[in-house]
C-alpha cells in the first residue's frame, strides 16, 4: 500500500499537476516554505512513486484517434499474471490490469479505427499463450481523462 | 471543468526535434533545459522556446501525475454503463463531472460508455455506484470490473481540457 501524501505534499502536487515545469523557488516562494524543503518533497515523492512527472501530449491533435478497450479472457486462470505480463510488454498498450469481474484482463490502447483495432487484436493479443478470447469496445468520443491521476508502477 | 480546452490554440506540426524534446520530459518532466539542450546538442534557448510553444499551443503539458493510492484510494474500476432514454452523451457530460470518475469514453459495442473510477473504500464505491452513478438520468446499467493488480498505466495520450 502507497504511502499517503501529506498536506504539504499535496499543496506541491497541486501547482506540479497544473504545470511541472516551475521551479522549485517559485514553488517554495507560493506556499512559504524553504526551496530545498520543496526539493526534498519532490525527490521523495518521485522516488516513493507517489507522484510522476512527465509530459502528456493531446489526443486531439491526432486525426482517426479512438481509445479501444480490449477485454481478455484466459484459457486458464493460474495464466493471467503471466499473459498480463505478456500484455504489459507491447508498447502500444497504455493500461493493462487484472480485473475482477467482466473479463480477466483489461488492455486499453489507441487505434486509428476498427479495422486498425481488429488488426492489432489478430496479430498482437490473440497469438499470445494463454488467451482464450477477446471483446473489444471502440471508443467514438473521448469525452474526460483526468491525466493527473493513475497507477503508477514499477 | 471536463469540457475542452475553450480556447481553439492553433495546430502546430511537430518535427523531430519537438519529438525528441517530449521524449526526454516524458521520462523525466523536470529534466533542466541545460541538460535537454546537452542531450540534444542544440541551444538552452531553442528548447526553452519549443517547450513553451508547445505548452502554448496545447500539443504537449508537462504535468505532475499522482499515484492513486497516495491520493488516498485503494479501488480502481472500470465500469461499462448501458444507457436509455437519453443520448449517451449528455449521460459521459454528467458522468464527467464527478471527480471519482477520472475516465470517460462514449463507445459502439455492449456497452454505450466506459469510465474509470475511484474510490476510497467498500462504502465509497456503495454510495458512487448506487446513489451517485446509478441516479444519473438515462443510466440504465453500470457493469464493473475491478482492478485487482495494474501492470501499466501510462495514460500518454489524452484529451486536454481546462485544468
Amino acid at each position: 500500500m502507497t504511502r499517503e501524501l501529506d498536506g504539504l505534499d499535496l499543496a506541491i502536487v497541486e501547482r506540479l499537476s497544473r504545470d511541472a515545469r516551475v521551479s522549485n523557488r517559485e514553488i517554495a516562494e507560493t506556499l512559504d516554505v524553504t526551496e530545498g524543503t520543496v526539493r526534498a518533497r519532490v525527490k521523495r515523492m518521485e522516488q516513493n512513486r507517489q507522484i510522476r512527472i512527465t509530459a502528456v501530449t493531446n489526443i486531439d491533435r491526432f486525426r482517426d484517434a479512438a481509445l479501444a478497450y480490449i477485454w481478455i479472457e484466459v484459457e486458464r486462470s493460474e495464466q493471467t499474471a503471466a499473459v498480463a505480463e505478456q500484455l504489459a510488454q507491447i508498447t502500444e498498450l497504455g493500461f493493462v490490469g487484472v480485473m475482477l469481474g467482466r473479463a480477466d484482463i483489461l488492455a486499453v490502447t489507441m487505434v486509428r479505427n476498427a479495422e486498425h483495432l481488429a488488426r492489432f487484436v489478430h496479430k498482437r493479443i490473440s497469438p499470445l499463450e494463454g488467451v482464450r478470447g477477446t471483446q473489444s469496445t471502440l471508443g467514438v468520443n473521448f469525452i474526460k481523462h483526468d491525466y493527473r491521476m493513475a497507477r503508477i508502477v514499477g | 471543468m471536463s469540457s475542452p480546452a475553450a480556447s481553439n490554440p492553433v495546430h502546430i506540426d511537430l518535427d523531430e526535434t519537438d519529438q525528441a524534446i517530449i521524449a526526454l520530459l516524458r521520462n523525466d518532466g523536470r529534466m533542466a533545459y541545460r541538460a535537454i539542450a546537452r542531450e540534444l546538442d542544440i541551444a538552452e534557448n531553442t528548447v526553452r522556446a519549443r517547450v513553451r510553444r508547445m505548452e502554448e499551443s496545447n500539443a504537449m503539458r508537462v504535468v505532475a501525475v499522482t499515484d492513486i493510492g497516495a491520493a488516498g484510494y485503494s479501488m480502481l474500476l472500470a465500469i461499462g454503463v448501458q444507457v436509455e432514454g437519453r443520448a449517451p452523451e449528455k449521460v459521459a457530460r454528467e458522468l464527467a463531472a464527478i471527480d471519482e470518475v477520472f475516465s470517460v469514453n462514449v463507445v459502439v459495442g455492449a456497452q454505450d460508455i466506459e469510465i474509470l473510477v475511484v474510490a476510497r473504500d467498500q462504502a465509497h464505491l456503495n454510495e458512487l455506484i448506487s446513489t451517485r452513478l446509478g441516479g444519473i438520468a438515462g443510466v440504465r446499467r453500470l457493469t464493473p470490473a475491478l482492478a485487482l493488480d495494474v501492470l501499466k498505466n501510462q495514460p500518454d495520450w489524452v484529451p486536454f481540457h481546462d485544468a
